[in-house]
């Protein structure tokens, strides 16, 4: 029977390493999976040659298909470093189309998680080193996870799967809120940056609204002093559900300012319960993060104008107090970058003018001083008589005079020649 | 010698090799869960790894065909096994190796495009001669012959790599003692995989194709061939012999089974250590 031990092998276990000739074979390998047409499955063996003939056929093409080594093109392959602290996979080499459904920046750099990474070499597209080798589909196995079976499964049939959040389900307050209904919406298009210039500040600007208290917790976490449990998970979870645009270094300073304005203003509506009551229970899974008064005071931070009417071109530099503390501040002059720009007058129409503009009659200090209408309406009229002055009085101050009497009748001929400024000329008349 | 490796308490298969072989010698089928190679983006016919049931690893290490591994060291979650750098010769053979084909791969591309070339050189040296002629050159100026192998552009990027499937260097790994109940093999002597293993060991030994049988809500399958020609007549179910089985259970199973024209076994191992099978058909559905 088949089931005695097989006899000793002689050569020595085959590792599958394709030698050149082979790797650029592959390139013209068919890519596609045969169809299995070998009937209908039979109900029992019956021995005969024709069915041990449609097994063998089947086998064949079985075996065909496992035996086949994934060959990639260098070129194509996107080059990511296992990095076994942090638990996460660094990508080398900007990511490919994938990056829309998988992937999180983390530090400026492009990461992913361990199961969409395994995913990926599955499919080709990643090249994993580890130690500065290239792994094989087994040890990523043995490394990452086996976990992913499933994940692999569901993106295979082509779902976009991300870890689950607790914080991307909305809770009953922000329900009452209507916040859920934003937070879906920033989630069906998912704002990502395809390099990320400055760490730890994305999801923020975009949960502001959602989230109010979160933006708070913001410098404390780049000061790094206070590990926020939302926000240093080690396995990276925390970075994976939504992504956010995150602002430029330079745009930071004022993206937290509207942030935390927003706050403020979410703040008001919120009923200061205090201790106690219904809100602050529903409230309280959030305020966790820290529901700390507002780090900064508006009312003494200074932010220069820059506008084109501004003659200020020198800023000093910020307080450091301010920035993230991977931001350098420094004193500039922004007289040359104000050339770089589109300085170009406004022009305002007149009525843009006039809603813009609009004085108030309580501005003017003579009105200010009179003390009931008659007065007002006496000031007025010395005004306009003031007015009048400048112009020249006989044109204004004599009596108007009618060019033509309508009792004097007179042909069309007379009245033209009335009020004809040309005379008419008669050289070519003795022509 | 076929190579198990453990993982969290499975048993998988890299070989391609002893993947036929367990399937042909062995008659077991396991389950493949990599994706494919060839098309890795889908769903219907996967590839390697080919996890095995705990009771044909089990099997398979009886018989004396296979070897159970352990991995050690990779695992970075686990305390002190973040090594130290690796010496620096394994990447420096790497790098070599890797340089070494791309040389020959640049070549064989050269090599290839000349064979292309000389196919074609008729047509070529045709439409040259019309051309030379349309300009009013003479006709007869000899072909060209550039020097291929220096002109010849192949981009580094061009180059094939292999991902390998399976691990090319024999990694740190250690045999594990299937015997003994552990972390990474946990199922020894569990009562209930005890039970089941003596029942699948039982059909397999009686020549049967026995397989994993939770598509249809049962513990095994058993098939009269390889379940790729052919079609399970049984539905396996495990129950302790003394235990109470819910009849609704049994309605349910024979319902399914005869629905898709399958017998329900209620197997149970007796503490002798033979085997009981009964047999269950919804009679009214023929």
């Amino acid at each position: 029977m088949e089931t005695e031990p097989p006899p000793p092998r002689k050569r020595r276990r085959h590792r599958r390493r394709l030698c050149p000739a082979e790797l650029l074979a592959a390139r013209k390998r068919d890519r596609k999976v045969p169809q299995r047409s070998h009937g209908q499955k039979d109900f029992i063996p019956d021995g005969s040659e024709e069915q041990a003939e449609r097994l063998r056929l089947c086998r064949e093409e079985h075996w065909q298909l496992l035996e086949e080594e994934r060959v990639e093109r260098l070129g194509s392959l996107v080059e990511a470093k296992w990095n076994a602290q942090e638990g996460i996979i660094e990508l080398n080499s900007p990511a490919g189309k994938f990056w829309h459904t998988m992937g999180f920046t983390e530090r400026g750099k492009q990461c992913l998680l361990p199961e969409e990474a395994l995913y990926l070499l599955e499919c080709g597209s990643i090249q994993l080193f580890y130690k500065d080798l290239p792994m094989s589909i087994q040890e990523a196995y043995e490394t990452l996870l086996s976990q992913s079976t499933v994940f692999s499964h569901l993106k295979r049939l082509g779902y976009i799967v991300l870890r689950f959040r607790s914080s991307t389900v909305p809770s009953s307050y922000e329900r009452q809120l209507n916040l859920d209904a934003h937070g879906k919406n920033s989630e069906k298009r998912p704002r990502k940056r395809k390099r990320c210039s400055s760490p730890r500040l994305q999801d923020k600007k975009a949960k502001a609204f959602e989230k109010p208290q979160d933006t708070e917790g913001t410098p404390e976490m780049e000061s790094g002093s206070q590990p926020d449990p939302n926000h240093s998970a080690p396995d990276g979870s925390c970075l994976s559900a939504e992504k956010s645009e995150e602002p430029n270094p330079g745009e930071a300073e004022g993206d937290q300012a509207e942030a935390t304005g927003a706050t403020a203003r979410c703040r008001d509506s919120e009923p200061q319960t205090g201790d106690g009551g219904e809100a602050s229970a529903e409230v309280s899974e959030e305020s966790s993060d820290g529901s700390r008064p507002p780090r900064w005071d508006f009312a003494t931070i200074t932010f220069p104008n820059v506008a084109a009417d501004s003659p200020q071109t020198l800023l000093p530099e910020p307080d450091k107090e301010l920035l993230p503390e991977n931001v350098a501040g420094r004193e500039i002059d922004t007289s040359r970058w104000r050339g770089l720009l589109n300085q170009k007058r406004e022009r305002p129409s007149q009525k843009e003018r006039d809603q813009r503009f609009r004085s108030s009659v309580n501005a003017d200090k003579k009105v200010r001083r009179c003390h009931n209408w008659r007065e007002y309406k006496a000031l007025l009229r010395e005004r306009s008589k003031r007015r009048a002055k400048s112009r020249p009085s006989h044109l204004w101050d004599q009596a108007v005079t009618p060019l033509v009497e309508p009792d004097r009748g007179v042909s069309t001929a007379a009245l033209l020649q009335q009020i004809s400024v040309l005379q008419p000329s008669h050289v070519l008349d003795g022509a | 010698m076929i190579q198990i490796h453990v993982l969290e308490g499975k048993g998988f298969v890299w070989s391609y090799e002893d993947a036929r072989r367990i399937r042909e010698e062995f008659r077991m089928v396991g389950i493949l869960v990599g994706a494919l190679a060839r098309k890795p983006r889908q769903n219907i016919r996967l590839g390697l790894p080919l996890q095995l049931l705990p009771e044909e690893t089990r099997l398979l290490l009886e018989l004396g065909a296979a070897k159970l591994m352990r991995p050690t060291g990779l695992q970075p979650h686990r305390e002190d096994t973040i090594q130290a750098e690796p010496p620096p010769t394994g990447i420096a053979v790497y790098q070599q190796g890797l340089e070494q084909s791309y040389k020959e791969q640049r070549h064989l591309a050269a090599q290839e495009r000349k064979a292309l070339l000389d196919t074609l050189a008729e047509q070529i040296a045709q439409g040259q001669a019309k051309k030379r002629k349309k300009r009013g050159e003479s006709a007869d100026v000899p072909l060209q012959q550039t020097d291929l192998e220096s002109g010849f552009v192949f981009p580094r990027e061009s180059m094939m790599v292999q991902i390998p499937t399976e691990r090319l260097e024999p990694g740190p790994q250690q045999e594990l003692d299937w015997q003994a109940a552990s972390l990474d093999w946990p199922h020894s002597g569990d009562p209930s995989h005890e039970t089941r293993y003596r029942i699948y060991r039982d059909l397999w030994e009686q020549g049967h194709f026995v397989t994993g049988g939770t598509k249809f809500g049962g513990d095994f399958l058993v098939y009269p061939g390889d379940p790729m020609r052919y079609h399970a007549h049984y539905i396996v179910l495990c129950v302790p012999q003394q235990a109470p089985l819910p009849l609704y259970d049994v309605i349910s199973a024979g319902r399914l089974g005869s629905n898709v024209k399958k017998t329900v076994l209620l197997c149970s191992a007796a503490a002798d250590g033979s085997i009981t099978y009964t047999s269950v058909q919804w009679s009214g559905m023929q």
